[in-house]
């Protein structure tokens, strides 16, 4: 194609005048750069939202007995009465290598006192080791250390701290229902304070050993509640859940497995609502730039109506003219796509190199009961660079056709005698 | 204040014996407020002493208790369990509108805090509010006799005590239905907001017992779960007992452990 006459002519034409070009394809360009930044940063704002709801507490993927949810009563473990062998389970699931962790847990409701203060808390049975490699919150560890086994340990929030103004070493009392119908009661030592940002989490949470706490409430050792999966990206959870479901015979033993999108699908349609929010935002800024783009198409290809007449009278039939202009604009677009992304991807990658620190504008927020960090990221996603490219050629030839289409239909005897 | 009380509640007597008295004759409209106050101060008098078995039977688990219980007035009361042997000595102390839990195990005593006071007392169908609310009824509540006849072959009076608009109560109806010819009660349906039974009370085995026909047993079952129940059988209860305010005290919570 590149032997064809009408795409030289078209690509010549481009360097016909160097400026009036330069600044159409760098309106082309900013507006490819806007909107690869908007939809990083409208990605980058989605893939905070989802990593923090997900990594902070509730893992990507968790494992419940069937009936456990919503009531999430204590007596519905895994595998029913009986319990479930939860570390072969868990090595099962970690088998597949897109899981990057896996933790047990066990619940339970109870009272927290201190003094005189009392508090309602949920009661967390962890295993340290293996949660911190699933999930965020203890991340937030200002005081101590994680609680030990056997030792009458806790780690609490910080805000039951406050409230129950006990501090590091302090003896906590601890009741809560058991399974066989007691009142499970034992003292605990302060081991750690931890703050995960959200209130009610860091009021109402507290971290005991798994064992301790199975013990407490008359929990046989294989009775537990949850087994939370971490996966390398949160976007895969939905995807894993079926195989892992099978891996580990789920239905046989009446479990459940659930992906984050299933728990928390509100942010899963914030998500799609965004994902569809770019549309909106490539008809913005693409439109806007159309306009401009004919403009001067409509100029150039107006000053330069003799030549074209001339091209007609010479034989040239008006569908090679609109050949040569459109492939003028396609000139004019890959052009505009080469400044384009000379001007925004290395910012972006600086950018996502160092998001920007926003938390001298406001702290740290919540949205949708998930915390949010004060900083402004971007995500690399190529295929929205690749989109936004389609884009810029689709809007360049558009903006080119109604010219095209006016140039071909120049009356050459008309318009080489002057008339 | 006491004594108030106890003037009080002795007037409330006559005046329902009156009422019942009269209504056997002529039909005269007793005083609902009057009967509600007999009904509450049943198992209380001016003051107690009782033993009792609390036989607790739900989806997962059953268990009895047996426990000693102490009232003065209105507002105070303390529960001690005596069996089974793990729980012994664990106790509850109801003081005015609070309720202390002392667990002997660990030897502390923790405050039930607001937000738990509708969460399970001992692991029954009794909540803590229970508890303490239970003599708040006739402030919380209208009362009105909705219901005046017979009812299985007994006269009663069907009392239906509706929340007052600027209480914060748990029911949104409770429904008392009193025998007329003692004014002991029979049965106790709880209503939820919508107008829904959401747990219902029986009273059984009236017996002689502490030098007063009252019913033994108290049968509590939720309406969700009809296979369970939470009962409470008095086995012994004494009235007029000497002790006075001084003993519901932190420091009796603590003592007399075992």
């Amino acid at each position: 194609m590149s032997e064809s006459p009408w795409s030289r002519i078209g690509w010549r034409n481009v360097g016909r005048h160097p400026r009036r070009t330069i600044l159409t394809a760098l309106g082309l360009a900013v507006g490819y750069g806007a909107v690869v930044f908007i939809i990083g940063w409208a990605n980058g704002f989605v893939a905070e939202m989802v990593e923090n709801a997900t990594g902070l507490m509730s893992g990507q993927i968790e494992i419940h007995d069937a009936e456990y949810r919503p009531e999430r009563s204590l007596y519905d473990t895994i595998g029913g009465r009986d319990g479930v062998d939860f570390a072969a389970l868990m090595d099962r699931i970690a088998e597949d290598e897109r899981t990057v962790g896996v933790a047990p847990r066990v619940f339970a409701a109870g009272l927290v006192s201190s003094g005189e203060a009392t508090t309602a808390g949920q009661l967390m049975g962890i295993d340290p080791a293996r949660e911190t490699g699933v999930t965020r919150f203890l991340e937030g560890l200002t005081e101590g250390r994680l609680p030990e086994p056997g030792r009458n340990e806790m780690a609490i929030g910080s805000e039951m701290a406050r409230q129950l103004e006990a501090g590091l070493g302090d003896e906590l009392v601890v009741v809560a229902p058991g399974a066989d119908g007691s009142m499970g009661n034992d003292l605990y030592t302060v081991s750690g304070i931890y703050t995960t940002g959200l209130v009610e989490l860091d009021a109402t949470n507290a971290v005991v050993p798994l064992t301790d706490l199975q013990a407490l409430v008359m929990l046989d050792p294989g009775r537990i509640h949850e087994i939370v999966v971490a996966t390398s990206d949160p976007f895969i959870a939905n995807e894993m859940t079926a195989g892992v479901a099978a891996s580990l015979g789920a239905d046989d033993l009446g479990m459940e497995v659930v992906s984050w999108a299933e728990l928390n699908p509100t942010i899963l349609e914030f998500s799609a609502l965004m994902d569809s929010f770019y549309w909106i935002i490539y008809a913005f800024v693409f439109g806007i730039a159309i306009f401009g783009v004919a403009n001067t198409m409509l100029m150039a290809t107006y000053e330069r109506r003799r030549e074209i007449a001339v091209m007609l009278a010479m034989g040239a039939v008006p569908g090679a003219i609109v050949k040569s202009i459109l492939y003028e604009a396609a000139a004019m677009g890959l052009l505009s796509l080469v400044i384009g992304v000379a001007i925004s991807l290395p910012p972006m990658l600086w950018w996502y190199a160092a998001p920007a620190d926003l938390s001298w504008l406001y702290g740290e927020m919540t949205m949708q009961g998930v915390l949010l960090r004060p900083v402004m990221r971007v995500t690399l996603d190529p295929a929205s660079w690749a989109g936004a490219a389609v884009a810029l050629f689709a809007t360049a030839l558009l903006a080119a056709l109604y010219p095209a289409w006016r140039a071909s239909r120049v009356p050459p005897a008309d318009t080489l005698s002057g008339i | 204040m006491a004594r108030n009380n106890d003037v009080r509640r002795r007037v409330a007597a006559f005046v329902v014996l009156a009422g019942v008295a009269t209504a056997g004759t002529a039909q005269a409209q007793p005083d609902p407020m009057e009967i509600m106050n007999r009904v509450q101060d049943l198992y209380r008098g001016q003051s107690s002493r009782g033993q009792m078995t609390m036989e607790i039977v739900t989806e997962h688990w059953s268990r009895s208790l047996t426990m000693e219980s102490w009232s003065y007035g209105e507002d105070h009361s303390l529960v001690r369990i005596l069996e089974p042997a793990r729980e012994a000595g664990t106790a509850t102390l109801m003081a005015d509108n609070d309720i202390w839990n002392y667990l002997p195990r660990v030897d502390r005593t923790i405050k039930v805090p607001a937000s738990m006071m509708g969460g399970s007392w001992m692991g029954s169908h009794f909540t803590n509010d229970d508890l303490v609310q239970e003599s708040r009824l006739v402030d919380d509540y209208d009362i009105e006799i909705t219901f005046d006849g017979e009812r299985d072959g007994m006269r009663v009076w069907e009392i239906t005590l509706t929340p007052k608009p600027e209480a914060a109560v748990v029911w949104g109806r409770v429904e008392y239905t009193v025998r007329q010819a003692d004014v002991l009660p029979v049965t106790v349906l709880y209503y939820d907001e919508d107008g829904e039974v959401a747990r219902s009370m029986e009273f059984k085995e009236f017996e002689r017992i502490g030098g007063r026909t009252m019913p033994r047993l108290m049968d509590m079952r939720p309406a969700d779960k009809p296979e369970e129940r939470t009962t409470m059988r008095y086995d012994d209860i004494e009235y007029d007992v000497d002790i006075d305010e001084s003993f519901f005290s932190l420091r009796t919570l603590q003592s007399r452990r075992r």
